[in-house]
């Protein structure tokens, strides 16, 4: 039998409550492509800690070309050729292509930097593998494509033969995903071991040899994509036969509640425009999803909107309303709620307990707060329980639980509770999916389509192109900053939305 | 005995203890290195204070002379630990302790005016002072730390200035206020005769404790501390919820500096200090709120108990024997202090930490009797 | 106005040197608000260097004094790095406390030394006419001192430092992105000290150059008034780049400098303003120009932040 490049067998790891990775073995081959599948939290970050020396596992061992490991630390999975493209790259924004490349293992005399010849290995691995970069540009300026194909570039330059992709495709474009596909099947064909972590099953048929698969900590198996199919894999994912395709009626849309003309929102990154010239419109009782590739301006277009960055010019329009000038307390008064995009970020006030953020938006109305500035504490925990109680939001010591203590999954319930009680005439979800298991995502559409038939307007912003597909009644799809198709979902494929979103096509879209 | 340590409060209270009994000792330590004669007697002096005078009108009235200069450091520290809830840290309520002691100052000898009128005028100028570190926080973006020293120093040179046209004409000090016009100084209703006819002691005392049970219900109990508190703890969030973050910063710094401001008049119109117009550093006063407001736990109520010690190891530093010692002794254990306070979340850290284990291995004994020879 | 230059240039050059430590310490991700503190503790060691070591060549003597500084500052500066490295500590919080402490401590430790010699003596002075001489050379009146020249070759040290070797590489992604410096196995706590040390180092000569830029006394209760602050103001100015930080050094020191020597100008002194008018000059002017510069700063991104292994 031929050595495999990395074994880890019987992996076990406990953290207090909870067994991360109970009895896990992983054993990937040389020259080939493994997938690791798994939802968030089934084990698959603590399993490549465990690969990285950053936990010791209690249980099992780790062997290299069929000789047993001691990993302690990232320098000794380094040492020992194992290298990882990270899902948030770890690159420095201010230095240099070249700069991150050879940070940690810089060619240089007395302390001195050499970077010639650096700059020449650098330049010969992307001929070689076909992986185009600018040495000498500054990481913030580069796509995030370049900005990937630097991280790669980063662990040939080490030399390294075990190479690890957590989730790479997340931020690409259709295209740059082909060829991130390109690369790795060049990679693996050139005798590189290739560990591809994901839960796109499309991908995984797509490029890999094998896929393993865990759930909830424990290993479910290893299958042959040649052998398997996608119902087969997505079942020993989740655990039993999930239902994609969210149940809902045909839509019956009635007034425009949400009418936005010619919107523009400047960048914060950039000096061009985010949100370029856009309009659109939203009815009651319908869904309408803008899809795109992340950073396409859906961010910006959001913050616009809601009020959160100013307007260079357009106008916005809730239910015959002018809004444009209005602040965001006065647009949720009158009926805009958000469930953000990033619920730490906006979302939730950490540290206060799940009572205060269930009244984040409302703490200030008479129920809440006396005539004399006072809250009303008796009031506000009746409440929460109710909503706790409603929306099913579980935490430790009810409303009292400090919301950082609380799950993913929890929070942004307590999130959707808060935002679809004050009765909004639109909700504006924005990725309010992202990061959570397959359970609480059905729940979460579940709403949306709740929301949707008791004749609200619903503008969802997603990046996963099954709620894209599956969820909206019309799909608008932005690309760097504009809206470049109208597509019905029941009439479009995958592959047409993909060519709009990469900006390959493009419609006038008149609204 | 566990229970009570899980407490935040009890754990805030025993930190707080670890660090001042830490504080002394390096004192001590400090003072047997300079000279191992005297340092026992001189460091027992630091902790007695007025309790080094034998008769009991002395001591009653030494008493009331640290109580009278307890609340203006209470003020202070009430106001850096406002504004450090709200997520600033204010080191600029020196200065605008020092704009405080100017306006009162000036408005009781110059201008003639009363001792109400007085003390407004006071917290005016300390709110002014600290409306000018919040707008160029949220307005320029400038780090209040830096805007609050270069104002600390503005308002130091520019007291010194204004206040030399009410200066004896003798000596670098302003003139008596009993002098010059009585009506500006703080009434005693009453208070005095129970420090032994202590005049220092006045409506100051009752007000500055008022206001700490005030501001303690202001953070805790109202729409607008629920307010100013979500936009210290997440600027973005308290955005998103269509709270005004900027005015709110502008806000929480103008109450902050209207706090130190009122802290000044507490001490000047007691007419205990006069201000020494060649004065070459900022009083330590507002620093000296740094070291109560985070000895307190950041929690009003503890500020009046950590101001008073403080306040009274300041004190107590007349106490040391001056043949050897220099009476910065005092500054020096409770800037030792205020350093070791940055460990405080360090120290609840490991208490939590110790308690989880030892609960963890008490579970674990229980469910290991439970379980015998049973595999999970 | 030759004094004028003069003292231009020798504030400047506290504030270039003070300035620099804070720079190098907020590119390793650690802001060193301490630098008042830290400043006076070089002093401190420079003084007593002056004072014992009696006499000796100006060579030895700069040498020594300087080292003195160096030593003292870095040694302060463990305060600073054991309790925000280690023990993850506000930065703020800690920083602070380090200026009340450095003043307390040297005017406790000077006033002790001082009546220990003379039972009589409880000032917290240091007088160091004589060793003040060795740093300067008189050049047709206006006084070179040898600061000057330290200063701007730290400026070019720091400078290739920074931009040409491994170890700045390396000091300015913990600054920047500390779990990628980790990621690549850069001890982050091994290079945050690194940076906090040599923060000392350079607070700690900026320290005895400001007690020698103009007085051959000095009362140790005064602190060094504001000037760790002022050393950071430049550093904002300077966009965290060494040659623009003295640049930044020089505008700052002309408004010192003019506290010292207006008298000296016809034109400013018949304008009979209060003398702490030119006392507040350097204040005021850091924050306008702060209000200006501070909307787009060019901060190390993680400055501030704790650097926590576990958490990535």
């Amino acid at each position: 039998m031929e050595p495999y490049a990395i074994e880890m067998l019987h992996i076990t790891k406990r953290f207090p409550g909870i067994v991360a990775n109970d009895d896990i073995t992983l054993q990937l081959k040389k020259g080939e492509i493994h997938a690791l599948l798994g939802e968030n939290g089934a084990g698959k970050s603590t399993l490549m800690s465990v690969l990285f020396g950053l936990y010791q596992p209690e249980e099992g061992i780790i062997k290299k070309d069929g000789a047993e490991v001691k990993i302690n630390d990232p320098n000794d999975a380094n040492a020992l050729g194992i290298g990882m493209v990270h899902q948030h790259f770890k690159l420095v924004e201010c230095f240099t292509v070249l700069d991150n490349i050879i940070m940690g293992v810089e060619p240089c005399k007395m302390g001195f930097l050499q970077k010639k010849e650096a700059r020449e290995k650098v330049l010969a691995l992307s001929e070689k593998y076909g992986l185009k970069v600018d040495p000498d540009a500054k990481i913030e300026d580069i796509t995030v494509g370049m900005q990937q194909r630097t991280e790669i570039l980063k662990m040939l330059y080490r030399d390294n033969e075990i190479l690890i992709f957590d989730e790479p495709t997340a931020v690409l474009t259709p295209q740059e995903i082909s060829e991130l596909m390109q690369i790795m099947k060049s990679l693996a064909a050139e005798g590189k071991s290739i560990l591809f972590i994901s839960h796109k099953l499309n991908e995984i048929m797509e490029v890999a040899d094998r896929c393993s698969v865990l759930r909830k900590g424990k290993y479910i198996g290893t299958v042959n994509t040649k052998d398997t199919t996608i119902e087969e894999l997505s079942a020993m994912m989740v655990g039993r036969n999930v239902n994609f395709h969210v149940e809902k009626k045909p839509a019956t849309p009635g007034d425009v509640v949400l009418s936005i003309e010619n919107m523009t929102v400047a960048s914060k990154v950039h000096k061009n425009n985010a949100v370029k010239n856009v309009s659109l419109k939203v009815r009651a009782g319908e869904i309408v999803c803008i899809a795109g590739i992340d950073g396409n301006g859906q961010s910006e277009f959001v913050y616009g909107l809601s009020g959160l960055e100013p307007l260079v010019s357009g106008k916005i329009t809730l239910c015959g309303k002018d809004m444009t000038a209005s602040s965001i307390r006065q647009k949720s008064i009158l009926g805009i709620s958000h469930i953000p995009e990033d619920r730490h970020k906006h979302g939730l006030v950490l540290d206060y307990s799940l009572e205060d953020n269930l009244v984040l938006q409302t703490y200030f109305e008479p129920q809440f707060t006396s005539k004399w500035g006072f809250l009303l504490r008796k009031n506000i925990r009746e409440y929460a329980e109710k909503l706790i109680d409603q929306y099913d939001v579980r935490s430790g010591q009810g409303p009292a639980t400090t919301a950082r203590s609380m799950s993913g999954g929890n929070q942004q319930k307590a999130i959707i509770a808060r935002e679809i009680d004050k009765a909004p005439e639109l909700l504006i979800a924005v990725q309010p999916t992202r990061g959570l298991d397959v359970g609480a995502i059905e729940y979460i559409h579940k709403q949306l389509v709740a929301q949707r038939d008791a004749g609200k307007a619903v503008l969802l912003v997603s990046l996963e192109l099954d709620e894209v597909m599956d969820v909206p009644d019309r799909i608008l799809v932005m690309y760097e900053g504009e809206i470049v198709g109208e597509l019905d979902p029941k009439k479009t494929t995958q592959e047409e939305l993909g060519l709009y979103m990469a900006g390959a096509k493009r419609d006038e879209v008149t609204v | 005995m566990k229970k009570a340590l899980k407490n935040p409060g009890v754990q805030a209270f025993v930190a707080s203890v670890i660090c001042i009994i830490l504080g002394l000792l390096i004192g001590y330590i400090v003072l047997l290195f300079i000279n191992p004669e005297g340092a026992a007697e001189s460091i027992i002096n630091v902790i007695k204070n007025f309790f080094t005078w034998s008769r009991a009108n002395k001591k009653l009235q030494q008493f009331g002379n640290t109580l009278s200069k307890t609340m203006p450091l209470l003020m202070c520290s009430l106001s850096i630990l406002f504004a450090y809830k709200v997520g600033l840290f204010n080191i600029g309520a020196a200065g605008q302790y020092v704009a405080g002691s100017c306006a009162c100052l000036y408005a009781a000898l110059a201008w003639g005016w009363g001792w109400l009128p007085c003390m407004i005028f006071a917290i005016v100028a300390g709110a002014v002072l600290g409306a000018v570190v919040g707008m160029l926080k949220s307005y320029c973006n400038v780090n209040e730390v830096i805007s609050g020293i270069m104002l600390n120093w503005i308002s130091l040179y520019l007291t010194n200035t204004l206040l030399t046209k009410v200066k004896e004409v003798a000596s670098p000090y302003t003139m008596y206020i009993k002098d010059v016009n009585p009506s500006a100084l703080l009434p005693n209703a009453g208070l005095d005769k129970l420090f032994n006819g202590n005049k220092y002691i006045t409506i100051a005392v009752p007000l500055a404790l008022f206001i700490a049970i005030a501001v303690s219900i202001i953070l805790n109990r109202t729409k607008l501390g629920y307010e100013l508190k979500a936009t210290g703890s997440n600027k973005n969030a308290a955005k998103y919820a269509g709270m005004a973050e900027k005015r709110n910063i502008v806000l929480t710094l103008v109450i902050a500096g209207g706090l130190a401001g009122l802290g000044a008049a507490m001490l000047y119109l007691t007419g205990y200090m006069r201000w020494e117009c060649t004065q070459s550093s900022v009083p330590g006063m507002g620093f000296n709120g740094i070291a109560a407001a985070f000895l307190g736990g950041l929690n009003p109520i503890g500020a009046i108990f950590a101001s008073f010690f403080i306040q009274h190891i300041t004190d107590g530093g007349q106490y040391v024997n001056t043949n050897f010692y220099s009476s910065q002794i005092s500054d020096l254990i409770s800037s030792v202090i205020i350093y070791l306070c940055g460990f405080v979340l360090f120290i609840k850290l490991t208490m939590t930490g110790m308690i989880n284990r030892s609960e963890e291995k008490k579970l674990q004994k229980i469910k290991a009797a439970s379980s015998e020879g049973g595999d999970r | 106005m030759l004094l004028l230059i003069q003292y231009t240039l020798i504030f400047s050059s506290v504030l270039t040197l003070v300035a620099l430590g804070g720079c190098i310490s907020e590119h390793s991700g650690v802001i060193n608000l301490g630098l008042e503190g830290i400043m006076v503790m070089g002093a401190l060691g420079g003084a007593l260097m002056m004072r014992y070591l009696g006499t000796s060549s100006a060579l030895v003597m700069v040498l020594l004094v300087v080292l003195a500084a160096i030593v003292f500052g870095m040694l302060y500066s463990c305060l600073l790095g054991v309790a925000s490295i280690n023990f993850k500590a506000d930065q703020t919080l800690v920083g602070t406390a380090m200026n009340l402490l450095a003043t307390a401590a040297a005017t406790v430790f000077v006033k002790a030394i001082n009546t220990a010699a003379n039972p009589d003596d409880h000032s917290s002075e240091i007088e160091y006419v004589r060793a003040r001489k060795m740093f300067i050379t008189n050049i047709n009146g206006f006084e070179f001192n040898w600061f000057m020249l330290i200063a701007v070759l730290a400026v070019i040290f720091v400078a290739v430092m920074l931009y040409k070797t491994k170890f700045g590489l390396r000091l300015m992604a913990c600054g920047e992105h500390p779990q990628a410096a980790d990621s690549v196995g850069i001890n982050v706590y091994k290079m945050r000290w690194s940076g906090v040390l040599l923060s000392g180092a350079f607070g700690g000569l900026g320290g005895i150059c400001y007690i020698l830029a103009g007085v051959s006394i000095w009362k140790f209760e005064n602190g060094v008034a504001g000037f760790g602050f002022l050393a950071l103001a430049v550093m904002i100015f300077g966009q965290w780049q060494p040659i623009r930080i003295a640049l930044a050094a020089l505008l700052f020191g002309l408004f010192r400098a003019l506290s010292n020597t207006y008298v000296g100008f016809p034109t400013l002194a018949s304008l009979n303003l209060p003398g702490n008018v030119y006392n507040m000059m350097p204040y005021i002017v850091s924050l306008i120009v702060l209000a200006f510069t501070s909307k787009t700063s060019r901060a190390p991104k993680a400055e501030g932040i704790p650097y926590d292994k576990g958490s990535r």
